[in-house]
């Protein structure tokens, strides 16, 4: 277990500048997931601290140890790769313990690690199988078992589950909670994906242009987005992110408010809306609304709450949950 | 089926069988040939032999001359086969894997050399051999066959070493495997298509090499069978019917080398060897 330290990491390729000095830590036994939208450059970061990359300026330090230098073997880190990147022509044993081989480990350590890998992966029947025998889910386990088998200190996945379907996903993202508290060990996880973020992460970084928007916990990205990049990024549905005036105030540029935050009455409110498109998903009820003098509002309802298109209804936002964005884009306290 | 379709079809493969007659035609000739009295040849080349004379082919079977030729052959065409696989594919595996400065230049370069025509190079090439002292050795047609059929493979090797996933290296890479290491573990097994592929192409040229081993072997003990099959044209006459009986009996090797690979460049061609 090791923390990371990236010190004004800069990466450039050619002329163009992807990551412009970034400093980030991320503290030991943490699961910090990088999130942004394509492009931002989190991949990269993640290939910098693995050594696939060098940096053009700045130190990768991991558990106090500048690794700048360094080759991906010697950083104690394991990578699990967005295609798995499983070696076609070798068994799951063997794409397990390829690692373990080139360090020359005893057979009889190899043998017993892959046990155990196997054993917490659910692989114990697939070890003889090729790659192409086995389905995505199980691919992408023996992808995470050649992770393992290491003991890195620190495991670098780059968006593992994006190839996986939506049921799998769901599954995997269990799967990779119970697998990091069973070995406590540091996991830096990029995605695009803000729900797996959400759901995964201890901490995490918003990226945005090759800068750090915001660093955190989940909830307090969700609950303080100190931008409007990461108000629109963090949630689903989106964040409301309407125009000053529509709440009254012309200092402010824009004002956020969530789906849930908006009361919904038959009789009296703020904002006198129509009701575009319904989308019943159970638990809950999404509502794409039109209102006057603000193009559309979108407002989650509970489950039960029968909507039509074209009923009409007053909308108000709770004050409380109410976000302020300047001119910058930047949160301003909000003044209740 | 409609009337079109059937017409389509009637057309298709009788393209199909002029083209498969283009080959199968001589083929055939030759190997009926070593049936036929010379006399017959001339007349009627095509025909089934009159009399079928089975004592030719039992003649050049029987001749300790023959097996040393294909012997010689073997020896040559398999060396030029290992060695254009090993050295075309470590340097096609540079040159898809590692940016150096140059690598565009030399590469180019060494693609010039699929323009350079074989015969005119003959004579500097003796010259060199002979400095060498190489003549009258196997290395005198194995290493100039090898030199000349490098931009070839390497022009394949690389396009397709440059497919293989790039996470793959990088995977492995990650695990402390080297670059070395990757190209005997990971770049030459995943490419056995391409490889069955080039050893083929090099293997046939090779096998049926006349003009190298004429100027650059003189002794008989060394001789490939295309020279060995000279021993039949006399001055005054041909002997065309033991020639025939000779060149099919030689090319058989060559036949069996290419059914056995075929299914690897089948598979190269339908693809699916990388994807895991």
């Amino acid at each position: 277990m090791a923390e990371v330290r990236l010190d004004n990491i800069t990466k450039s390729f050619g002329g163009v500048t992807i990551i412009p000095q970034l400093n980030l830590l991320v503290p030991d036994g943490s699961f910090t997931v990088l999130v942004g939208p394509s492009g931002c450059g989190k991949s990269t970061l993640l290939r910098l601290i693995a050594g696939l990359e060098t940096p053009t300026a700045g130190n990768v330090l991991i558990g106090g140890r500048n690794v700048t230098e360094a080759e991906p073997s010697q950083r104690e880190i394991s990578m699990v790769f967005q295609s798995y990147a499983l070696f076609p022509h070798m068994t799951v044993a063997q794409n397990i313990d390829f690692g373990l081989r080139l360090q020359k480990m005893p057979k009889a350590e190899r043998e017993a690690r892959v046990a155990h890998a196997a054993k917490i992966l659910a692989l114990e029947t697939y070890l003889d199988r090729k790659p192409s025998q086995l389905s995505g889910g199980q691919r992408q386990r023996v992808a995470i078992g050649r992770s393992i088998v290491r003991n890195p200190k620190v495991f670098l996945l780059d968006e593992p589950l994006s190839n996986l379907d939506a049921a799998l996903r769901g599954q995997m993202r269990i799967e990779l909670a119970q697998l990091h508290r069973s070995l406590g060990s540091t996991m830096i996880y990029v995605t695009h994906d803000q729900v797996e973020a959400m759901t995964l992460a201890d901490q995490i970084v918003v990226m945005n242009g090759g800068r750090i928007e915001q660093i955190g916990p989940p909830m307090e990205l969700y609950d303080r987005p100190a931008s409007e990049f990461v108000a629109a990024f963090i949630g689903s549905p989106k964040m409301n992110l309407l125009p000053g005036r529509s709440i009254g105030r012309q200092d402010v540029r824009t004002a956020g408010i969530r789906p849930e935050h908006i009361r919904v009455d038959g009789s009296s409110g703020q904002w006198h809306a129509r009701t575009e498109v319904v989308e019943t998903l159970g638990a809950d009820t999404i509502a794409y609304m039109s209102a006057e003098g603000i193009d559309s509002v979108t407002v989650r309802l509970p489950g039960h709450m029968r909507l039509k298109v074209g009923d009409k209804l007053f909308l108000t936002p709770e004050p409380a949950n109410l976000h302020l964005f300047d001119e910058r884009g930047q949160r301003i306290e909000a003044r209740a | 089926m409609t009337r079109s379709n059937i017409l389509r079809e009637i057309i298709r493969v009788g393209f199909l069988c002029i083209v498969a007659s283009f080959v199968l035609g001589p083929l055939a000739a030759t190997v009926l040939g070593g049936f036929k009295s010379n006399t017959e040849i001339q007349t009627s080349a095509l025909s089934l032999p009159e009399i079928w004379r089975f004592d030719i082919y039992a003649d050049i079977l029987s001749d300790p001359g023959f097996w040393r030729y294909l012997g010689n052959s073997l020896i040559i065409s398999v060396a030029t086969v290992v060695l254009t696989l090993l050295v075309g594919s470590a340097a096609a595996y540079v040159f898809a894997q590692v940016r150096f400065f140059g690598s565009k230049m030399l590469f180019s370069y060494l693609s010039l050399g699929l323009m350079f025509p074989f015969a005119t190079a003959i004579l500097p090439l003796f010259v060199q051999v002979r400095d060498l002292g190489l003549l009258d050795t196997y290395w005198a047609v194995i290493l100039p066959q090898t030199a000349f059929g490098l931009s070839l493979a390497i022009l394949l090797f690389r396009t397709f070493f440059s497919e293989l996933p790039k996470e793959l290296f990088e995977a492995a890479y990650v695990e402390g495997c080297s670059y070395i290491r990757f190209f005997w573990q990971f770049t030459l097994p995943l490419s056995t298509p391409i490889l069955a592929t080039v050893g083929v192409f090099v293997f046939v040229q090779s096998w049926n090499n006349f003009l190298l081993p004429l100027v650059v072997l003189n002794s008989r003990e060394a001789f490939t069978w295309p020279l060995g099959m000279m021993q039949y044209r006399g001055e005054f006459s041909v002997e065309w019917n033991r020639t025939l009986a000779f060149v099919t009996l030689t090319i058989l090797p060559a036949v069996v080398f290419f059914v056995a690979a075929q299914k690897y460049i089948v598979a190269g061609l339908t693809g699916g060897a990388v994807k895991g």
